[in-house]
């Protein structure tokens, strides 16, 4: 029987693969995402033409269109396992961590994806000018592992509660607002010239932070 | 695991052990001791608790009052650790409806990090008489090859407990004789639980534990 870390990695990998074949074959959140970021980008630079100096304003707007392009299939990872009922065999096969931790790489690599298509589209529809990729880079990837460790702490919360709608919404506002605020300040400080530094400094804590409570939670998330 | 491990003595004990869902006690208070090889059968009404104690057993649920303890090899072993050591097909497992047979239990037989996963699947396919549809997809199975697949499932890393919830459930005659060898397999060196009333599984254990609630969730 394995045991240890090399096991504990083994089925880590195994649910990401799952993961990743099950929306392959499904679709259920990529083509989801892809379609409202096309169609609020589009219906925005349909509306106001494209937004060329308004930085402050395509900051917000960059990262709303991410948000609500993603959260829906991420809290939702294990919403579609507790409706398909088939938590219980995920639970006979992997620990609550090891199933957690897969969910949440799927989700990363899942806001990886869509912001593959997002980020050069908005360039173009919304006109934006080109941003500085070191510091645009660093701020895209430390607000994807927070928004992807919320979405995935709160769906592990809420995903065997009744009136999950209503759940997800107070829980998700305190631990969203901080990274919306930061990376969106972040943002528009980037492609203002200035230094992103502190938005930086809060993005990485807040996803220390909420990695470290995840890991420390997911054990007992499903204990009856 | 291997068949050495599969040979060492399992003894499970459950001690004062009772469950509530709320105000409704599923099991009333149960003391009881078992050990390998065997076949235990646990029996009582409906709602008497027989699914909750295998739960109880394979540490997905902590009981309401009381303790339980699962040897294997003379080493206790910890609720969360419990799944790797015993196999568990109950009718509330389900599985991906977008995957084959096959492609299921080679998820399941990853996730336990079994070295050799192709051929574990394989075998217990073979073992369930799921060889032939194992590349359709279970959203086409009907409802006894889905219990086929639990069976194969709950054997697939090959667990020194084997605990069967209702194994009889939507199985035709072809389907209870593949039940019954794969019981007579696992009783030569380990320990089956059967949850049932049903006689001709009853038949099949040669101990009992009775529970003795008043069925339908005791309001007590």
């Amino acid at each position: 029987m394995p045991n240890g870390a090399s096991s504990s990695t083994a089925a880590v990998w195994a649910i990401l693969r799952k993961e990743c074949r099950s929306e392959w074959r499904t679709r259920y959140g990529l083509n989801a995402a892809l379609l409202f970021a096309v169609t609020s980008l589009t219906a925005v630079s349909f509306a106001s033409g494209r937004l060329g100096n308004r930085t402050d304003i395509m900051a917000g707007l960059f990262w709303i269109v991410l948000l609500f392009a993603t959260l829906t299939s991420m809290s939702h990872a294990f919403v579609r396992e507790v409706e398909g009922r088939t938590m219980l065999t995920l639970r006979l096969v992997a620990s609550p961590t090891e199933i957690a931790t897969g969910k949440l790489l799927f989700n990363l690599l899942f806001l990886g994806v869509v912001e593959l298509v997002l980020v050069p589209l908005f360039m173009i529809l919304m006109g934006a000018p080109p941003p500085e990729w070191g510091r645009f880079l660093a701020l895209l990837a430390l607000g994807t592992v927070s928004l992807a460790a919320s979405s995935t702490l709160v769906g592990a919360v809420i995903a065997q509660t009744r009136g999950r709608g209503a759940l997800f919404a107070g829980v998700s506002l305190p631990l969203l607002l901080p990274v919306l605020a930061a990376a969106v300040g972040g943002t528009r400080e980037m492609w203002a010239g200035h230094s992103v530094a502190s938005s930086l400094r809060l993005l990485a804590a807040y996803a220390v932070a909420l990695l470290a409570a995840s890991l420390l939670l997911y054990d007992h998330l499903w204990e009856d | 695991m291997s068949a050495t491990a599969v040979a060492q003595q399992v003894r499970i004990a459950g001690e004062a052990l009772s469950h509530r869902y709320g105000a409704r006690r599923a099991l009333q208070t149960l003391a009881f001791d078992v050990a390998s090889p065997g076949v235990v059968a646990v029996t009582g009404p409906n709602g008497s608790g027989k699914s909750t104690l295998l739960r109880i057993v394979i540490g997905l649920l902590r009981p309401t009052e009381g303790t339980t303890r699962f040897e294997h090899g003379g080493r206790a072993i910890e609720p969360p650790r419990r799944r790797l050591h015993a196999g568990l097909a109950t009718p509330e497992l389900s599985f991906y409806e977008e995957f084959s047979a096959a492609e299921n239990l080679r998820f399941a037989a990853e996730t336990h990090g079994l070295t050799d996963a192709p051929a574990s699947v394989r075998t217990a396919l073979d073992a369930v008489g799921l060889t032939p549809r194992a590349d359709d997809r279970v959203a086409a199975f009907s409802s006894g090859m889905k219990q086929r697949l639990r069976l194969a499932f709950a054997i697939l890393h090959r667990p020194a407990v084997l605990m069967l919830d209702e194994p009889g459930s939507h199985l035709d005659d072809a389907g209870r004789a593949v039940v019954e060898r794969l019981v007579s397999g696992y009783s030569a060196h380990g320990l089956v639980l059967i949850a049932t009333n049903d006689p001709q599984e009853m038949a099949l254990a040669e101990r009992r534990i009775e529970l003795h609630g008043r069925g339908l969730g005791d309001p007590a």
